[in-house]
C-alpha cells in the first residue's frame, strides 16, 4: 500500500484491475461448475479435490435430470429451478444425458387423488406436463404395471454423472482452471491480519504437502462442507443425509418412471445405458467418508421397483450403493441465496475473511448455485463480468484430459 | 513403469498370467509361428548341404536319422496343423465370419488338431 | 444378505508416485455380496487414509473403478467378494495394466481418453444404434413421440486395454475401446474418415485376434466383433476404392 493513499481505495483498484484467483475445495458437480463459472469470468482459478472427479457424492448420484415435477406440490420454487436448469443443461450438456421424457404414473386411488395438485402445480411452475391416456403410455412402455390408473408426461431425464461433471471441469480447464485432484485440504492459510488466504493440502499420489494461495477461496465439498469449515474454526450445521440407489441389469424402460404421489421412498426408476436404477431413501448419518449399503433398504427398493415395473421383481441386480446429501440443518444465521441451496460468506456471518462456503442443492441446478456463488464472490472481490454458463455447450467431457 | 507396455519387449507376448483362453490361443499361434520359421531356415542350411557335395549330404542324413529329430520333425507337423487351424480361424474371423463363437471354434479345431497329430505320431513311431 | 460376515485378506498394491512398488494387507470384516469397490473405500475411509483409487458411479456407468481383482480385470462396483473368493480368503487388489501407474491404485487415463476423443466417440446414440448390430434393439412401439436415445455402451473403463496382449507389447496401439468407438461411429454415419483412421498398422492390423477384450468388457460392448466388422468394411471399402476414381486418394491418417 502506497503512502498517503486510502489505502481501501487502492486495495480496489489494484482488485480490479489484476487478475482475481480463487481456490475450489471439492470437485463435485458444484465444485466444477463452479471453477467453470469463476474461470469463463476471468479467475485464475484452482480447484483442490481429495480424490478423483466426483467421488463424492456427485458420482454417486441417481442420474435424474429432474425435470422439476418431482416438487411441484411440495417446493414450488425448487421445482421452477430444476426446468428452468434442466432446459439450460440439456442444451449445454447434451453429450452426457439421454433425454427422453418421463412419466409419472398413478397406481392407487390415493395418487389419483394426488394428480389434480400435481397437474395443476406443474403448470404454475412452468413444467410441460401433459396427460397421456393409459393405453398409449402402456404402449409406449410395455414393461410398466398394467394396472397403473393415470399418467402424465413431463421433461425428465437421465445423465451420466462422472462425465457431466468431467465436461464442466473439461469447460473450466479450457478457461484456464487447474485440477488439483488426489489432494486432500488439511487447513487454511491465514494471512498478517487473520484473512484466509488459502489452504494446505497433502499430495496423496505423491504423500508430499502442498499449499494453494488466492484472493478467495470457496468450500464446495457438500456433506464434507461442515468437516471443512470446521477446520477453518466455523461452524456449519450440515448434516450428511444418504440414500440408496439398487440398479438392474435390464432397461425396463426408456422413460424415467416416478410414482405420482408426494417425494418418497422408492418412487423414482431411472433408464440408465442398459440399466434401470431405482431410488431412494432418506436417513442422516454422522460420517459420509463410508456409509454402508443397508440389505432391508435394498429390499425395500426392490419391493418398490417392482410396483412400478412387475418384470424388476426376478431381474438380476447389478449393484447397489448409497451417496449422502448434505442436509442443511437448524435455523441458519447464513444469508440464503435461494431456499434450494446455501451459500455462506463467513465474512458477515463469522468474520473471517476470504472464505465462502455452497453446499445443497441438487446435480440438476448445479450451474445456477455456481451462477449464484459466483455472483457472491464477484461481488466480493469487486470483480465485474457477467456469467455466461448458460449461453454455451460445455467442452467434450474427454477433454478434461487435454 | 513395469507395467508400461514397451516397445520390442517381446517375451511378453508369452505372459499368460491372468489371461483367458483366446491369449492361448494367441500365444500358441505366436510360439507355432516362431517354430515354424526355425524349421523353414533348418530346412534351407540342409538344402545347402546339397550344394556341398555328396559327403556333407550323406552325414547330415544321418543326423537327421536319429529318433530325437524324428521328435522334431513330429513338432514340426504339430506346429504346423496348429498355426494353420487357428490361422483358418483367425482368417474367417477377420472377415467378420464367426467371431461370436470363436472360442468354441477354436476348442474344436485344437480337438482336431490333437487328433491329426495323435495320428501322425502312432504313424512315425510305428513304422519306428 | 447379511448371514454371516467373511473375514477376508485384501492384498492391495501401493506406491508413491515415482516409488517403488510394494503390496499392503488389510483383513477385513465383510459381507459376501459387498462389491470389492465398497471394501476399498472401507480401507480407505477406517484403516489407511493414504490409499488413493479412482471411482464416482458405484453403479457400472462412469467406468472409474476398473481395477485388477486376483489379477483379472474387473469393475470393482460391481463385483461382489462371494465371487471373487472365500471366507478367510485373499484377494489381490492391483492397478490396471497397460496404463501408467500414478500411485497405488490411481492409472493415468488421459491418453486413453484423448484417443477415444479423436475417434469421434459419442456417449450418446439413438437407442437402435447404441445397442450391438446383431441384438434385437429395443425399439419399434417404444418410439411414440420421438425415437428414443441412450447413453452407448462403453464406459471407457480401460478394462479391454489392460488385458490386451497386443496393448501389452505396443503402447501405439490405440486399443480395443477405441477401434470398437470407430466401429459404433461408422455404423452410424458411414464415412471415409473413421476408416481411414481405423485402417492402420496401430489400429485395426495391430489386433491379434485374443478377444480378451470381450471376454472382460462389463458392458457388453464386445469389442471384438466390433473390431472384425470393422476389418470387413474397411475391406470392402478397399476393393471397393479399386474402383473409384484415383481423385480420392487416401491418406493414412494416424489413427486417434
Ligand atoms: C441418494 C441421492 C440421490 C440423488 N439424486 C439426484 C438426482 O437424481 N438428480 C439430481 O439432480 N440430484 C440428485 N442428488 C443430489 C446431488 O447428487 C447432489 O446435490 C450433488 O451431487 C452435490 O454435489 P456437490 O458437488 O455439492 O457435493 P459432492 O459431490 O459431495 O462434492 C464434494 C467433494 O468434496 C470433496 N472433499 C471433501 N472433503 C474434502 C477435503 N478435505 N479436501 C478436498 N476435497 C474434499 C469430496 O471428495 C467430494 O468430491 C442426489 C443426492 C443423493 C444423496
Ligand atoms: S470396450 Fe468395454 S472394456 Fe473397453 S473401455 Fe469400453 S466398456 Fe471398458
Ligand atoms: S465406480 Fe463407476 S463404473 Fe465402477
Amino acid at each position: 500500500m502506497e503512502e498517503g493513499g486510502d489505502p481501501h481505495a487502492e486495495l480496489d483498484r489494484i482488485m480490479k484491475t489484476t487478475q482475481p484467483s480463487a481456490i475450489v475445495i471439492g470437485a463435485g458437480f458444484t465444485g466444477c461448475a463452479l471453477a467453470y463459472d469463476l474461470a469463463q469470468r476471468g479467475f485464475a482459478v484452482t480447484v483442490v479435490e481429495r480424490g478423483e472427479l466426483a467421488s463424492g457424492t456427485s458420482g454417486r448420484t441417481h442420474g435424474l435430470l429432474h425435470s422439476g415435477a418431482r416438487y411441484c406440490v411440495t417446493d414450488a420454487e425448487a421445482a421452477i429451478e430444476c426446468i428452468q436448469e434442466n432446459m439450460i443443461l440439456r442444451r449445454i450438456a447434451k453429450q452426457c444425458i439421454e433425454y427422453n421424457g418421463g412419466y409419472f404414473v398413478a397406481l392407487d386411488d390415493a395418487d389419483l387423488g394426488y394428480a389434480p395438485a400435481f397437474f395443476q402445480g406443474a403448470q404454475n411452475c412452468g413444467i410441460p406436463v401433459e396427460e397421456i391416456d393409459v393405453q398409449r403410455a402402456l404402449a409406449a412402455e410395455p414393461a410398466l404395471n398394467p394396472k397403473i390408473l393415470a399418467a402424465y408426461q413431463v421433461p425428465d431425464a437421465a445423465f451420466d454423472p462422472l462425465r457431466l461433471a468431467m465436461a464442466f471441469a473439461a469447460s473450466a480447464r479450457q478457461h484456464g482452471a487447474k485440477f488439483n485432484t488426489f489432494h486432500d485440504v488439511v487447513g487454511f492459510l491465514r494471512d498478517g491480519i487473520g484473512n484466509i488466504c488459502g489452504v494446505s493440502a497433502v499430495n496423496r499420489h505423491a504423500g508430499q504437502p502442498v499449499d494453494f494461495r488466492a484472493d478467495i477461496t470457496i468450500n464446495a465439498t457438500g456433506a464434507w462442507a461442515g468437516k471443512v469449515a470446521e477446520m477453518a474454526g466455523i461452524s456449519v450445521p450440515v448434516r450428511p443425509t444418504p440414500g440408496v440407489m439398487v440398479a438392474y441389469e435390464k432397461r425396463v424402460t426408456q422413460r424415467v418412471i416416478n410414482r405420482l404421489c408426494e417425494p418418497d421412498d422408492g418412487d423414482i426408476l431411472l433408464p440408465q445405458r442398459r440399466m434401470a436404477v431405482i431410488g431412494t431413501t432418506s436417513f442422516e448419518v454422522e460420517e459420509a467418508d463410508y456409509i454402508p449399503v443397508y440389505p432391508d433398504q435394498v429390499k425395500q427398493m426392490h419391493q418398490r421397483a417392482a410396483l412400478l415395473v412387475p418384470e424388476l421383481e426376478n431381474i438380476k441386480m447389478r449393484g447397489a450403493y448409497m451417496s449422502a446429501r448434505p442436509l442443511i440443518g437448524g435455523l441458519m444465521s447464513g444469508r440464503s441465496l435461494s431456499r434450494t441451496f446455501k451459500c455462506y460468506d463467513h465474512q458477515t456471518d463469522e468474520e473471517v475473511n476470504g472464505l465462502v462456503t455452497v453446499t445443497g442443492g441438487k446435480a440438476t441446478t448445479c450451474r445456477v448455485m455456481a451462477e449464484k456463488t459466483a455472483d457472491l464472490v464477484c461481488q466480493k472481490l469487486g470483480w465485474q463480468r457477467a456469467c455466461e454458463t448458460a449461453q454455451h455447450p460445455l467442452a467434450d467431457y474427454h477433454l478434461y484430459y487435454s | 513403469m513395469p507395467n508400461q507396455p514397451e516397445a520390442n519387449n517381446w517375451p511378453r507376448w508369452f505372459d499368460p498370467r491372468s489371461r483367458s483362453l483366446g491369449t492361448f490361443g494367441f500365444i500358441l499361434n505366436r510360439v507355432t509361428a516362431l517354430g515354424l520359421t526355425l524349421y523353414l531356415l533348418m530346412h534351407l542350411i540342409a538344402l545347402g548341404q546339397l550344394a556341398r557335395g555328396a559327403d556333407a549330404y550323406d552325414g547330415f542324413i544321418a543326423l537327421v536319422k536319429n529318433p530325437l529329430f524324428k521328435l522334431g520333425e513330429l513338432l514340426v507337423i504339430a506346429a504346423g496343423v496348429i498355426h494353420g487351424l487357428n490361422g483358418i480361424r483367425i482368417a474367417l474371423n477377420s472377415f467378420g465370419i464367426g467371431v461370436r463363437c470363436q472360442k468354441g471354434t477354436f476348442i474344436a479345431l485344437m480337438l482336431i488338431a490333437l487328433f491329426i497329430i495323435a495320428f501322425f505320431t502312432f504313424k512315425m513311431f510305428s513304422e519306428g | 444378505m447379511t448371514e454371516q460376515l467373511w473375514q477376508v485378506h485384501f492384498k492391495v498394491h501401493r506406491q508413491r508416485t515415482g516409488g517403488k512398488p510394494y503390496v499392503r494387507t488389510f483383513t477385513l470384516d465383510v459381507d459376501p455380496e459387498e462389491y470389492i469397490l465398497d471394501a476399498v473405500e472401507r480401507i480407505w475411509a477406517l484403516h489407511d487414509r493414504t490409499l488413493t483409487y479412482r471411482h464416482a458411479c458405484h453403479h457400472s456407468t462412469c467406468g472409474a473403478c476398473g481395477m485388477r481383482v486376483n489379477g483379472r480385470e474387473k469393475l470393482t462396483c460391481i463385483t461382489t467378494i462371494s465371487s471373487v473368493t472365500q471366507n478367510g480368503g485373499t484377494v489381490r487388489i492391483d492397478p490396471l495394466r497397460n496404463f501408467p501407474v500414478v500411485s497405488d491404485l490411481v492409472v493415468d487415463m488421459g491418453n486413453f481418453f484423448l484417443r477415444m476423443d479423436r475417434s469421434g466417440f459419442n456417449s450418446v446414440a439413438p437407442l437402435a444404434a447404441a445397442c450391438l448390430p446383431y441384438e434385437q434393439p429395443l425399439t419399434a412401439e417404444n418410439s411414440i413421440d420421438h425415437e428414443p436415445e441412450r447413453l452407448v455402451d462403453c464406459i471407457e473403463c480401460g478394462l479391454c486395454i489392460s488385458v490386451c496382449p497386443a496393448a501389452n507389447t505396443d503402447k501405439e496401439y490405440v486399443g480395443p475401446a477405441v477401434l470398437a468407438s470407430l466401429h459404433l461411429m461408422y455404423v452410424q454415419n458411414p464415412t471415409q474418415e473413421f476408416i481411414d483412421q481405423a485402417d492402420h498398422h496401430t489400429g485395426l492390423w495391430r489386433c491379434h485376434s485374443a478377444y480378451e477384450c470381450t471376454e472382460v468388457c462389463p458392458s457388453g460392448v464386445d469389442p471384438a466383433w466390433r473390431i472384425m466388422d470393422m476389418r470387413k468394411k474397411v475391406m470392402s471399402d478397399r476393393i471397393k476404392s479399386i474402383f473409384r476414381p484415383r481423385s480420392s486418394e487416401k491418406k493414412n491418417a494416424q489413427p486417434a
